[in-house]
């Protein structure tokens, strides 16, 4: 990375850790996580105390059902409800990465700058993933802690935590995107939020539209391909699904930094 | 233009969320989703009209006809390396029951089905399962030929009355006019639904009767219907052989099953089962510890020898309740196919073994050998039905520890054909009580598919491992919960405060 690009970088994380939107974004993220892994961990401990309970022949196998399990009982409703967490977080701490600069008219300054288009966008991108990243990772210490404890489906935790990356990186991407095209903060959130609802589950589309064209488009949604990290399913066709958005919401980004710099 | 847009992203943004909230689309949301697509058609209608009246300069025009074929090419770059990807095909199966990791069982009958197999899932919407359920039948699309649809049950009343689908995330798996309904899908119901697609073959398993052997019609859970119902999965035909009344064994077995006899069996079966293997016939005999029925002496004549004793193995602790030593854990198997696939890490569970020692060829070209052992460790223990019931058998301090042969095999190329027998000194390990406890199915079925030729056959069959079901103590949880999910967010609230107060006084 050029020192140009590092001080850039700086910069922004700088200017992301000296607001409270940041912090209270990571404290949001980590406290709904911790409070709903501890309610679903604490129904399925006593789920499983109930059916070890002496009349129910202890934790014999073959006496607890099947269902009863940290995968259906924990993961998969903890982490459907962190997806959505994420829809109504990550555009908050997007929203002010170009549209500030626009409204401020910072974003001439910069401009002037020895930076190249490409490097102020890479620039900002990289602060606000490596955010993202750090979002997923204060997240994911209290349920790896309790997982670790138990000694119980830590690679199926990481399955989801590497989901929820994923997702994150995505959404992040259409945040980004959506804050390059506007002036105000506000709707650069809102047009982000309508964006990842669109693209989140496409199931909507089958009240419109043929069966087939619907279940065509379906793969294209983001809960889709999530939903196989949440089940405990790493595919490369997902993954490369998701790293998808970073070239095109560059390349999206570079067209509306261009277009201003014309107008 | 902008306000427009404005209007219609937020029209947009309720619409969906009204969705997502109702997993439905109500009026609310269907009026909302109108206005937004109104709006922001009209907006971009606008736009394109004032891009079309602006005069920009043909410099600009071409850096911004740059950024869109970037665009364009950024959008082909991802599609590309999504489809190189999804045909790469690889996946990590992250799950505690491996429950997307296809057993070689399952590929091979899929991969032996003519082509045309379509899998179609019904699913309700809401049925949180019908994920898990796609998400194995893609994993199977991307193992052979199968091509998998999915469709909403309530729109397929016709195809729910013609297969008689009852539930929600049900499989219909149809390969021409044959089809088999699958309604708890797992990997293992799936296998058996692709074998029973698959060609039937013509082999023909006579189950020998009438001297207390295992019984293959019974369910409960010293029965053997289980190994009944898998015999016929993987293509058998089963039929009863009531050796007291046989002077023969007819011609068309494929093999005799000897399971676990309890009695002495007659002179004249015995005869008959020594004509049939002399030409060429092939039996597979699990015989008990403690019961001496004759098969012995027989047996002895084609070159085993089966002391009547019980391996004690000490490296097996005390399973299904018994004491430790008397239900040997099998980990250690001579290359042969009827123990393909199987060793320390797919272990076969014995349930009171007596050992099968191949002692002697009884002609020069035959081939004898032992198959399965016990440890190091082990020793026998004489008379087992003389053990107290419960009791953790004493070593007697001449006993000789070595490994004990468990199981063993034997092929005799006669003139008539070659005879092969298989001999496993325990029956009970596949009967319904343990035939799916660790890999013993697989080590019955590839047994017989080895005594009756059918070696393509052996493989390692589907299994279902249990889940993590064990918990954490309510204490545990809460330790954790203020030790370490509630410090985090606090943290991050004091940060937050910190910089609000930061920039009000700078």
């Amino acid at each position: 990375m050029s020192t140009r690009l590092a001080a850039l970088v700086r910069k922004e994380l700088a200017v992301l850790f000296g607001s409270p939107l940041a912090w209270l974004t990571m404290a949001g993220v980590a406290l709904v996580t911790a409070l709903l892994f501890f309610d679903h961990l604490r129904i399925y401990n006593q789920i499983l105390f109930l059916y070890s309970s002496s009349t129910m022949g202890g934790f014999t196998s073959g006496t607890i059902p099947i269902y009863v399990n940290l995968r259906d009982q924990v993961f998969l409703p903890v982490m459907e409800t962190l997806a959505l967490t994420l829809i109504g977080l990550v555009p908050l701490v997007t929203m002010r990465v170009f549209a500030e600069e626009r409204a401020r008219g910072t974003d001439e300054l910069l401009a002037t700058t020895r930076l190249t288009p490409r490097e102020i966008v890479i620039g900002k991108f990289a602060a606000t993933y490596g955010f993202v990243a750090l979002l997923m990772a204060l997240s994911f210490v209290y349920p790896a802690a309790s997982i670790i404890r138990a000694g119980l489906g830590l690679p199926h935790l990481l399955a989801v935590y590497l989901g929820l990356f994923a997702l994150g990186i995505a959404l992040a991407s259409i945040g980004l995107v959506c804050s390059a095209f506007s002036e105000s903060q506000l709707l650069a959130a809102i047009s982000a939020y309508a964006v990842a609802f669109v693209l989140y589950d496409f199931r909507w589309t089958t009240q419109f539209l043929p069966e087939a064209v619907a279940a065509a488009i379906d793969p294209l949604s983001l809960h889709l391909r999530f939903g196989a990290f949440a089940e405990g399913l790493v595919r490369a066709a997902d993954l490369a699904y998701f790293a998808g958005y970073v070239p095109i919401a560059f390349a999206l980004t570079r067209l509306a930094w261009d277009q201003r710099r014309v107008r | 233009m902008r306000e427009l847009a404005a209007i219609g992203i937020v029209a947009l943004a309720f619409g969906l969320g009204a969705f997502y909230v109702d997993r439905d689309v109500p009026l609310f949301a269907l009026a909302n989703l109108a206005v937004a697509a109104a709006a922001l058609g009209a907006a971009g209608a606008l736009a394109l009209r004032r891009a079309r009246a602006g005069g920009a300069s043909p410099a600009a025009r071409r850096l911004l006809a740059r950024r869109i074929a970037a665009v364009a090419a950024a959008l082909a770059l991802a599609w590309a390396c999504e489809r190189g990807a999804a045909r790469g095909g690889w996946t990590w199966d992250a799950t505690a029951d491996q429950r997307f990791t296809l057993a070689p069982a399952t590929i091979e009958a899929l991969r032996a089905l003519p082509p045309g197999l379509t899998a179609t899932l019904y699913t309700e919407p809401g049925d949180n399962r019908a994920r898990n359920v796609r998400l194995l039948l893609e994993t199977l699309a991307a193992a052979g030929p199968l091509e998998v649809r999915t469709r909403d049950l309530s729109e397929a009343s016709k195809e729910a009355e013609r297969y008689g689908i009852g539930s929600s995330s049900t499989i219909v798996l149809e390969l021409g006019e044959r089809w088999e309904l699958v309604e708890r899908p797992t990997e293992g119901a799936l296998y058996e639904a692709l074998r029973l697609l698959g060609t039937p073959s013509a082999s023909v398993l006579y189950v020998a009767r009438g001297e207390g052997e295992g019984r293959f019609d019974d369910m409960e859970d010293a029965g053997y219907s289980g190994l009944a119902a898998a015999l016929q999965v993987e293509g058998y035909q089963l039929r009863d052989l009531v050796l007291p009344a046989a002077d023969a064994i007819p011609p068309d077995a494929s093999a005799v099953l000897l399971v676990g006899p309890r009695r002495p069996l007659r002179d004249v079966s015995l005869a008959a089962l020594e004509r049939y293997l002399a030409a060429g016939g092939r039996l597979v005999a699990l015989l008990e510890p403690g019961v001496e029925t004759g098969v012995e002496a027989l047996l002895a004549r084609w070159g085993f020898a089966l002391p009547d004793a019980l391996v004690v193995d000490p490296a097996s602790g005390p399973v299904a309740g018994d004491p430790p030593g008397v239900n040997p854990i099998v980990f250690q198997f001579s290359d042969h196919p009827a123990t393909r696939g199987l060793g320390p890490t797919r272990m076969v569970f014995l349930r009171g073994a007596r050992p099968v020692i191949p002692e002697r060829k009884p002609e020069p070209d035959d081939t004898l050998r032992a198959i399965a052992y016990s440890s190091r460790r082990a020793w026998l223990a004489p008379e087992p039905g003389g053990l107290p019931p419960g009791a953790a058998p004493e070593r007697p301090a001449d006993a000789v520890e070595d490994y004990f042969p468990l199981a063993a095999v034997g092929s005799y190329p006669r003139e008539a054909g070659e005879a092969r027998i298989v001999v496993i000194g325990d029956a009970d390990f596949a009967a319904n009580h343990s035939l799916r406890a660790l890999y013993n199915a697989d080590f019955i079925l590839n047994a017989i598919h080895w005594a009756a030729a059918r070696e393509p056959e052996i493989t390692l069959r589907p299994k279902t491992i249990t889940v993590d079901q064990f918990p954490m103590t309510p204490q545990q949880s809460l330790r954790m919960l203020y030790g370490v999910g509630l410090l985090v967010p606090e943290l991050c609230l004091i940060a937050a405060a910190l910089a609000w107060v930061r920039r009000r006084s700078g």
